[in-house]
């Protein structure tokens, strides 16, 4: 009953709802007065953060969110990184006493972070992965963006200030 | 302006999201790489994890959400814990100066309470009896109790589902 379709929704995911493993990462305000970020340590260490998407799924095809890009939005203070690498994992829950599967969609950086030397700058960072094929979430499916962060041998800080998923929502 | 009415929708909830006392939960990686969990070390205590069902509300009458299930992925490693339970509450915010109040709603679930423990990977299902609309004055929690024992397991934490109708 009922139809909505729009393409240009965007969801917000804050900084607060990433996963971190290793490194000491701690709330703090960002750069810009009020606004707030995930901070990880200076430390020669790498990190992988990853950024759960809060999206809406549904168990008919094609309906709930098309998921057509990321934006990520991040900065590294004190000195460039060694690496800033993406990946976009999509998971299929498993069954109860199965394990789930993960592929990982294709997708393209946008032209100030496709290479690795602009991704790792010391700088404020706006970064939008586009995916080659979007495709609709099904409701036993989610996607989770992983970032690996290495900040070997430098003095660089990276701090996280939110995701924003781009979907088409279809109801 | 406009109607929609959706039975067919669901709304991933993170363990990041999730909220969790008693006992040592680290962020780590989920078994099978590239999924993400929380975990938590082995001691033998009860942990009482909470998940905030993260869904739109509304202040008109049968719009918004209506919560009919919500499912919870979760492995268990080593041994079986004593026993898992789950409780789902609805929480009704005060107003100011007021306390909230809560009322634990009749649900049943896919998995024994038995078969919820063993060393494995879980899709717990929980559904509620009598689904329910949220009205922008409440809010859903589940709540998994663990009494672990002395057996040395440990647990992660992987995703929830909330399955509902939308209507706007």
């Amino acid at each position: 009953m009922g139809y909505l379709q729009d393409s240009q929704t965007t969801i917000y995911i804050p900084p607060t709802c990433a996963h971190r493993v290793t490194g000491t990462w701690s709330h703090a305000a960002g750069q810009v007065v009020d606004t707030i970020c995930q901070s990880v340590n200076d430390a020669n260490q790498t990190s992988k953060l990853t950024i759960p998407l809060m999206i809406f799924s549904n168990s008919n095809s094609q309906k709930g969110c098309k998921l057509k890009s990321v934006e990520i939005d991040y900065e590294i203070t004190g000195a460039a990184l060694e690496e800033v690498t993406a990946v976009i994992n999509k998971v299929t829950r498993g069954a109860d006493t199965a394990v789930a599967v993960v592929t990982t969609p294709a997708f393209t950086y946008d032209t100030g972070h496709d290479t690795a030397a602009e991704r790792l700058a010391k700088d404020q960072h706006k970064m939008t992965l586009t995916i080659t094929t979007p495709f609709w979430v099904d409701n036993d499916e989610y996607v989770l963006v992983e970032l690996t962060i290495n900040q070997a041998g430098d003095t660089g800080v990276f701090e996280l200030l939110g995701a924003f998923a781009n979907v088409t929502l279809r109801l | 302006m406009g109607y929609v009415h959706d039975t067919a929708m669901s709304q991933y909830i993170p363990p990041t999201l999730w909220h969790f006392v008693t006992g040592t939960f680290t962020h780590a990686a989920g078994a099978v790489a590239g999924t993400i969990a929380i975990n938590r070390a082995a001691a033998n205590e009860t942990s009482v994890v909470t998940i905030p069902i993260k869904l739109v509300s509304n202040s008109a009458a049968a719009k918004g959400a209506l919560l009919k299930s919500i499912e919870v992925d979760y492995e268990i490693f080593t041994a079986e814990p004593t026993s898992i339970t789950w409780t789902l509450n609805k929480v009704t915010r005060g107003a100011d100066t007021a306390v909230a109040s809560v009322a634990a709603q009749t649900k049943t679930n896919t998995l024994s309470d038995a078969n919820a423990k063993t060393v494995e990977q879980h899709k717990q299902t929980i559904t509620v009896t009598t689904p329910f609309w949220l009205d922008n004055d409440e809010y859903a929690l589940l709540q998994m109790s663990i009494v672990a024992g002395a057996g040395g397991n440990t647990t992660k934490f992987l995703a929830a589902v909330a399955n509902f109708t939308l209507r706007f």
